[in-house]
């Protein structure tokens, strides 16, 4: 999944990007992919996506596993691409673009802002109980899955992987697969008793104190203002 | 299983806008609820360990079966339809965020997704009365999975026009004295569909099976929540 990765990133990278308010990084990124969403022209979608491309460059992030997790949604968007390019090669296009420049947008936000100052942000308009779930999984997530690796890695080496005996394997993962789900409930408890004792009531405490924006963030937001303005104009190109 | 990978700009303004108010309205609602329910400190780490649990799943290949597993009826039987729902939002929005499925699609995904979570937990609550956790888990399974694909395909069909993927749309009659199995367009669609419905319930009745044998006490308060 390359979470540990993008956690990595977003925590111990240093860019211009990184040092942005993430207020300001959450507003521009809803910009452009408010952008992308409404710009139905192929020059329009070439430009937010070599624009994402030039930030992804800039906020010197690992540009491989970046590409790597992009190429999920471009493979997925191939389906509809091909549906819209019966009616014209463009729209096919377009739909790919949009993809690719979504996905590229999100991963770019997400590398470059830590877990908890981006749901930390979500309180603004959702529920504290909400932002936790999310704090919750996040966490959790990491800890099972390194679990399930382990399993997966046991359940090999025993024998309990067969390439041709598909019924075998269903059988051997559904195992697997409880097993973890129990391991993960009495993690929940294990959670409960720790946050219990450290006198959680439903909210954990995230420092979402408002700071003024810097110059950098100033011109970033103008900059996303900029694009947005772009696409909306009819250039008669 | 029904969890659309649709990227952002393909769907309508007016489905994902309406489908975004509809879930944020629920979260809302449930978000309240819970507040309310007592024992928050319990539930909270709860959901968040189903959601990772569902985020794993979903990363499980299956094999030469082109869908994933997302056991979320599983969740919901476990969770119950409330928190189950939550966590399918919480997962949704965490897949956007790395460029699974659009951010403008989460309220859509939510939606159905944790439709299937709460109709499946509302069936196996039902059926395990009168039959054993296995069967009424499939049961559930099929029921909610079938109802939830079937919402999928008609979202994605009324937003992209999949007649056009169709090999005879534009040509009427062109295939009619066609008398052998032919897995092209919907066939196929359908044949993947009913694979993923089968194998995913498969999984669940297993697991289920697994749970009542291991640790039946987690099944005995799904039911009776």
């Amino acid at each position: 999944m390359h979470l540990a990765a993008i956690d990595y990133m977003a925590n111990n990278g240093d860019s211009f990007l990184h040092r942005a308010r993430p207020l300001t990084k959450v507003v521009i990124s809803f910009l452009f992919l408010i952008s992308l969403v409404i710009s139905n022209h192929l020059y329009k979608a070439a430009v937010l996506l070599v624009v994402t491309i030039i930030l992804i460059f800039l906020s010197k992030v690992n540009i491989r596993q970046i590409l790597h997790l992009a190429a999920y949604p471009l493979v997925f968007s191939l389906i509809f691409a091909f549906i819209r390019m019966q009616q014209s090669w463009v729209l096919g296009v377009l739909v790919l673009m949009k993809a690719l420049g979504a996905a590229l947008n999100m991963l770019l936000l997400l590398a470059t802002t830590p877990y908890t100052d981006l749901f930390g942000l979500l309180s603004f308009f959702l529920p504290s109980v909400i932002v936790d779930v999310f704090l919750f999984t996040y966490r959790s997530l990491f800890i099972l899955l390194e679990k399930l690796e382990n399993m997966v890695k046991n359940i090999r080496l025993r024998g309990g992987f067969h390439p041709s005996r598909l019924f075998f394997n269903l059988k051997n993962l559904a195992g697997a697969v409880g097993v973890m789900t129990i391991h993960a409930f009495d993690m929940s408890e294990r959670l409960y008793r720790i946050y219990s004792l450290r006198g959680y009531e439903g909210k954990i405490p995230i420092d979402n104190e408002w700071q003024p924006p810097s110059l950098a963030d100033g011109l970033l937001f103008l900059f996303a203002l900029i694009v947005l303005t772009g696409v909306l104009i009819p250039w008669n190109i | 299983m029904s969890h659309i990978h649709l990227p952002d700009g393909v769907i309508s303004p007016v489905w994902w806008v309406t489908a975004w108010i509809i879930c944020l309205l629920l979260i809302l609602f449930f978000a309240r609820r819970l507040k309310k329910g007592g024992d928050i400190r319990r539930k909270i780490p709860f959901i968040g360990v189903v959601g990772a649990l569902m985020l794993i799943f979903m990363s499980i290949p299956l094999g030469f079966i082109p869908v994933h597993l997302s056991l979320a009826v599983l969740c919901g039987i476990l969770a119950g339809p409330e928190l189950g729902f939550t966590a399918v939002f919480a997962v949704n929005t965490i897949l956007s965020l790395m460029g699974h499925g659009g951010f403008t699609t989460i309220g859509l995904n939510a939606l159905i997704m944790g439709g299937e979570a709460v109709l499946g937990s509302l069936i196996f609550k039902n059926l395990s009365r009168r039959l054993d956790a296995l069967a009424s888990s499939v049961i559930a399974n099929i029921i909610a999975l079938a109802l939830s694909t079937a919402l999928m395909v008609l979202v994605v069909s009324s937003a992209v026009g999949l007649t056009h993927a169709l090999p005879i749309h534009d040509s009427e009659g062109a295939v009619e004295n066609i008398r052998f199995l032919s897995l092209a367009g919907w066939g196929a669609v359908y044949l993947i569909i009913v694979l993923g419905i089968i194998t995913e319930s498969f999984i669940t009745g297993l697991i289920v099976r697994f749970f009542s044998k291991v640790r039946p006490d987690l099944l005995n308060s799904a039911i009776k929540n």
